[in-house]
């Protein structure tokens, strides 16, 4: 059974049209990444994976998302806080308020669901480990970079030890040496935990994806692997290309690339691939 | 166990660091005895409140506390103390005798009356003082949690002392933004007063917003989901602190009917 079903979902704020019959299921442990341009609906999207959505006024106009195929609205407020977390785009707002040092805030979580004290620590240490936050352990949240908080962020929604991670553009905050980390970081990761990485931009999501859903305009106009990713026509429109994928798809329009490699991203992949063709012209 | 001394709430807090006795007897212990102070600060004649504050002032020194003391108390009660004489003690005509100081004409009642309203806010307020001076929320925080408290309550004392940072942050920001667009914020009071809507509203506006997603962090991380919490590292108790909360909770009453028994 998936973990998480999203079926003809369709969702519009006030008027406008953000979600348009979104079909899309997250399998238990599955890398995901779900790319688009801005306002193409991504963090619309992970609200609604994570049961943020609906709220309020905001209803869905059509279908529904279900987890382990119960409806968000049927879980109780345990279930659904083990089920998925969500980190969002702003680090501050994803503080609690509550704690007043790193240690707490990580507790926070686990503490709510009235787990014994041992528990919690192993929950709260393994979750430092994780985020590199041994530092950082007695600081008070609000007074740590924008940065040092998403990481946070990120050992608090892991202490609850959820089976679906939720990143809604995670390393918009990190300069080159941080995003690096982190995604050392999420390697050491259970394997059983899905990820869904939303972002807008190429780099660190593919790094982690099995799998890349693009949506456009709020569909879903594609859905497969990375190497199908970067010849979909409308990534380079919406992304722009990095060089090595660009001097690939070159290759390739000429003739030039091997056929059974995939396009690729990765400097050293795409060097493999073409020393075969470098060795036979030497 | 020492506090961890926070610092982006640091401005907000009076607490001042320490290992004193009064900075680990249990919050919840600390607490009753600020509630029997504010009774007692009503209930107890002139003759009672005056000591109590000194004997207040006196364990906050002892406590690391005293330079946090003398300001407070400076702060609040100079001024009171010159209001209060001008008014009571030259202004408003007590029946009784009058004295004569540095050439003023005073009313003795009304000087008695600027001592006991004195006295009374000096306990009042030393007895607040000797609490938040020696008791970090986080600690009183986590007292009652281990105490069951509802956590919806606990989050309404801690959130504003923590919240108050990120909201003085973003007022700064949207301030320096609408500076950039041309807002005038140095000229006259009225073109100040022209400007504050284009300063509130965004305040208001993205605070809302905050609420809103703040209710999703806390409701994504279990908040609520079980009556009671967990907490790591509960501020110690005992048995001895237990009888002395109750005793002082059981005195409250005795203190209000003496008090009553006394302006009769």
């Amino acid at each position: 059974m998936a973990l998480i079903n999203v079926s003809g979902l369709s969702f519009a704020y006030e008027s406008t049209p953000v979600l348009q019959n979104v079909n899309l299921s997250v399998a238990p442990g599955e890398k995901l990444a779900i790319l688009g341009g801005n306002g193409s609906g991504k963090s619309t999207l992970a609200q609604w994976i994570a049961g943020w959505l609906p709220r309020g006024s905001y209803a869905a106009n059509a279908g529904e998302v279900t987890v382990e195929g119960q409806p968000w609205a049927e879980l109780d407020a345990a279930t659904r806080a083990g089920a998925v977390q969500f980190v969002g785009q702003v680090p501050m707002q994803q503080l609690s308020g509550f704690s007043f040092t790193v240690r707490d805030e990580i507790a926070f979580g686990p503490g709510n669901l009235a787990l014994p004290e041992a528990k919690i620590r192993a929950r709260v240490d393994a979750a430092v480990e994780i985020c590199n936050l041994g530092h950082l352990l007695d600081r008070d949240p609000f007074s740590l970079s924008g940065g040092e908080q998403q990481r946070l962020s990120i050992a608090a929604a892991l202490a609850m030890q959820p089976r679906a991670l939720v990143l809604d553009e995670p390393t918009g905050n990190f300069d080159p040496e941080s995003r690096e980390a982190l995604l050392a970081q999420l390697e050491k990761l259970p394997g059983a935990l899905a990820i869904v990485w939303c972002d807008v931009t190429l780099g660190a999501p593919l790094s982690v994806a099995e799998r890349v859903l693009l949506l456009d305009g709020g569909r879903i106009a594609y859905d497969g692997d990375v190497a199908g990713l970067l010849t979909h026509p409308r990534t380079a429109e919406i992304f722009g290309l990095p060089a090595v994928a660009q001097t690939a798809l070159m290759l390739r329009e000429r003739g030039l690339w091997p056929a059974e490699a995939p396009i690729s991203m990765d400097v050293g992949r795409v060097a493999s691939a073409l020393r075969p063709m470098l060795e036979s012209a030497r | 166990m020492a506090v961890a001394r926070p610092q982006g709430a640091d401005h907000a807090l009076l607490y001042v660091p320490g290992r004193s006795f009064l900075h680990r007897l249990n919050p919840l212990t600390k607490l009753t005895l600020v509630l029997w102070c504010a009774v007692a600060a009503f209930a107890l004649p002139p003759e009672g409140t005056i000591p109590l504050a000194l004997l207040s002032i006196l364990i906050g020194s002892f406590a690391g506390a005293g330079r946090v003391f003398a300001r407070r108390l400076a702060l609040t009660l100079l001024p009171l103390s010159v209001a209060l004489f001008v008014v009571h003690g030259m202004l408003v005509d007590h029946a009784g005798a009058r004295a004569s100081l540095l050439g003023l004409d005073l009313s003795r009642e009304g000087l008695a009356y600027m001592v006991r309203i004195l006295g009374r806010i000096a306990a009042l307020l030393s007895g607040s003082l000797l609490f938040v001076c020696t008791t970090h929320p986080s600690r009183l925080l986590k007292a009652l949690d281990a105490h069951r408290f509802s956590p919806g309550a606990a989050y309404v004392i801690a959130s504003p002392l923590l919240l108050l940072e990120p909201f003085t942050q973003r007022a700064k920001a949207i301030r320096e933004a609408q500076m950039a667009r041309g807002l005038d914020l140095e000229g006259s009071f009225m073109t100040r007063v022209k400007a504050f809507p284009a300063l509130l509203m965004p305040l208001v506006t993205l605070a809302l917003a905050d609420i809103d997603h703040r209710a999703q962090v806390l409701d994504g991380r279990g908040f609520r989901a079980m009556p009671h919490r967990t907490v790591l590292d509960a501020p110690a108790d005992s048995r001895q602190q237990r009888a002395v909360r109750w005793a002082v909770l059981v005195s409250i009453p005795v203190l209000i009917a003496g008090g009553v028994l006394w302006h009769l």
